[in-house]
């Protein structure tokens, strides 16, 4: 029995109480009694299962799948097909060319044909074997598939931003903690780009956080695109999901990093546009850098459009420890000289009285934030961006889109993850999905 | 921006042609007054009505979701008949939920419910999730019906009820625990699992313990990180030091 301990995922600690060696050495003792024998072995065991001097067994592997590997996914798996505590067994995606260059990576790496190709990813998560996975769909599909791989038992690296809507994510960090899975984030940017200002505001240099200023594309719009035929390499209807079902468009799921209507990132259904995608970079950045991650606003304030109609709407949060983060606010309403900066993108200004500073956390293992999440998956331990902060996280952004919608101030209840007093803004804390998916 | 009903008259006339692909300018002024009604009952009611108007048999599938969706914002009781209509068709199901589930009147729930026993397949478990994301504790009985059912419509009513968690879920689940459906038995530890969750946030640690004991002793077959997640709920309800 694992006993609770802070930080940890409370999961079974490899290489302590339920190895797979373990696992397998009482599997084979009950398959050899059942054909009366005592033991039971393989008749040859390859030098790559044994491992060597560079290449761990591989019963110390992490036997891992992939969900959704365009872009980023293919990203993902090229990361993690190249570690040598991984052994990488099956590619999922809802197109056959990306199943295909996907399957065609991992065989060629191992000199092999073994990896297996689904089209849907709840076959590739029935399988025993695989300890984790890493999703790279768009993101409606988050929420269902971490709660699905959750309760398959399957750990999970998933794709920035986490969640789509507010209402996902209470019910990601249940899953996560319910089955003890290690659930990371994954916003490789929010430790290697922002060093500039992470390390000056944990140091205490700038002294208080008081604001924030954050330039950033804002919300994902409706889709109107019109209806194309659906070439015959993609399951449409498995690519839409629990999306309101819409036709055909090359220019609705393409997977490129675009906003501005060419993609998936662009359309509500599917992103919160640019906002949670580069945001989920620049709010995980800041929030790490103010150490935030454990918080989430209490206050939702609208600026409308200027009186002489110069200036753009813009909105702002208000987070516990009395921290100002704003949104694309005019540069003349900010300080005059912020304290540290990331570009323009980042600008943190706090009340210049330094104080004793703190160590910043980093990551475990090696080889970044997929090191982490690996190191994680075999220590038991939360990784960097651990599902909770992440959602966290995102729940900045995704409240800034919905104070530009409704186009007003709202105040945040984070117990009850409500907003209050306004009913049509807690509408707007989750969709119906689209049958027969759902949460 | 105050409301102008007059000033929408060419917008609502273009929508009932709206296509996808068409032309979508006229549809930003009726986003916009469906922002501006916020603070005027009356205004809010004329717009909710002249879009449900919109609604019925023979409206295109683009118009019906673009109305449905604006309806999630502002519907009210009054616009539950017409949803309701639009639940057991295939094309319009999931929109009029889309609508249903944001809406708060009871009506609302009421509807679904009806529809729930009225539908079968995907369409079933679409009102199974949208009364599961209102956390409609009367659809509980209906719910406890489902379990021994169809194997996913059994894992939907299942999810529903741990996300619906009231003590009444809570005895449905204990009394599912020997259905013999694989997915389903799954699904009822799942969902017993989050009920045990908030009993536990609620204070109630005898009545959580009692879950998660019935679920690590239990003799059906379990996942092993199952019984872990019961052994760690079993852990939790016995250690006062920390907050539920």
């Amino acid at each position: 029995m694992v006993l609770r301990t802070s930080g940890s995922v409370q999961g079974s600690p490899r290489g302590t109480t339920r190895t797979r060696r373990n696992f397998l050495k009482a599997t084979l003792q009950v398959a050899g009694t059942a054909v009366g024998t005592a033991t039971a072995a393989p008749y040859v065991i390859t030098s790559t299962a044994l491992g060597n001097a560079s290449t761990p067994p591989a019963s110390d592997r992490i036997v891992m799948g992939g969900i959704g590997i365009g872009n980023m996914g293919s990203g993902d798996q090229g990361a993690f097909l190249g570690r040598k505590d991984v052994h990488y067994a099956a590619v999922c995606d809802v197109r056959k060319k990306w199943r295909e260059d996907g399957k065609g990576r991992v065989d060629a790496h191992y000199g092999n044909g073994d990896c297996a190709s689904y089209v849907d990813f709840r076959e590739l998560l029935a399988r025993d074997d695989i300890d984790a996975v890493h999703i790279g769909t768009p993101d409606h599909w988050h929420a269902i598939m971490t709660i699905a791989a959750c309760r398959q038992g399957k750990d999970v690296y998933l794709q920035k931003p986490e969640t789509l809507t507010l209402g996902e994510g209470p019910l990601m960090v249940a899953a996560a903690r319910r089955y003890g899975r290690v659930v990371s984030g994954g916003s490789q940017r929010v430790m290697d780009d922002y060093r500039s200002i992470v390390q000056p505001c944990w140091a205490g240099e700038i002294g208080a956080i008081k604001s924030v200023d954050i330039s950033v594309g804002g919300p994902s719009q409706a889709c109107y695109l019109p209806a194309q035929p659906t070439p015959p390499d993609i399951d449409w209807d498995l690519w839409l999901g629990p999306a309101p079902w819409e036709p055909y468009n090359s220019g609705r799921c393409d997977g490129n990093f675009g906003t501005g209507g060419n993609s998936w990132r662009s359309y509500v259904d599917y992103s919160g546009g640019s906002l949670t995608d580069w945001g989920a970079h620049h709010f995980g950045g800041t929030i790490f850098a103010t150490d935030l991650r454990e918080l989430q606003p209490t206050r939702v304030t609208y600026h409308p459009v200027s009186a002489d109609g110069k200036e753009a709407a813009y909105v702002s949060l208000t987070y516990p420890k009395g921290i100002e983060l704003h949104h694309n606010r005019p540069s003349q309403l900010r300080p005059a000289k912020p304290m540290v900066a990331h570009g323009d993108a980042i600008q943190i200004t706090g009340d210049g009285q330094p104080r004793e500073g703190k160590p910043v956390p980093v990551y475990k293992g090696h080889g970044g934030i997929y090191g982490d999440f690996i190191e994680c998956v075999k220590t038991r331990e939360r990784p960097f961006r651990d599902i909770e902060l992440a959602v966290n996280t995102m729940t900045g952004p995704h409240m800034i889109a919905i104070g530009y919608r409704l186009q007003r101030s709202l105040n945040w209840d984070v117990t009850s993850q409500q907003f209050t007093g306004d009913e049509e803004a807690n509408r707007l804390l989750d969709r119906a999905r689209r049958e027969p998916w759902m949460l | 921006m105050a409301y102008d009903s007059a000033s929408l008259d060419k917008p609502l006339e273009a929508l009932k042609a709206f296509d996808w692909g068409g032309d979508a300018a006229p549809l930003q002024a009726i986003d916009a007054a469906v922002i501006a009604v916020h603070a005027d009952p009356a205004a809010r009611a004329n717009l909710e009505k002249r879009l449900a108007g919109l609604l019925g048999a023979g409206t295109s599938q683009p118009v019906t979701e673009y109305v449905c969706r604006k309806l999630s914002m502002i519907g009210t009781a009054a616009s539950v008949p017409t949803l309701a209509a639009l639940l057991p068709e295939k094309d319009h199901s999931h929109m009029a939920r889309f609508a249903l589930e944001r809406i708060a009147a009871p009506e609302a729930a009421a509807a679904l419910r009806q529809a729930l026993a009225a539908v079968q397949g995907d369409l079933k478990i679409g009102m199974i999730s949208s009364l599961a994301g209102r956390g409609d504790a009367a659809c509980v009985p209906m719910l406890a019906g489902l379990l021994a059912g169809e194997s996913r419509t059994a894992v939907a009513a299942a999810d529903a009820l741990g996300r619906i968690h009231t003590p009444e879920a809570v005895q449905v689940l204990a009394a599912a625990t020997s259905i013999g459906d694989k997915p389903a038995a799954a699904a009822i530890v799942n969902a017993r699992l989050a009920c045990a969750e908030s009993l536990l946030r609620q204070g109630k640690r005898p009545e959580a313990l009692s879950v998660y004991n019935s679920i690590a002793a239990g003799s059906e077959p379990t996942a092993s990180f199952t019984r872990l997640a019961a052994e760690r709920g079993i852990l939790a309800c016995l250690d006062t030091t920390t907050s539920p």
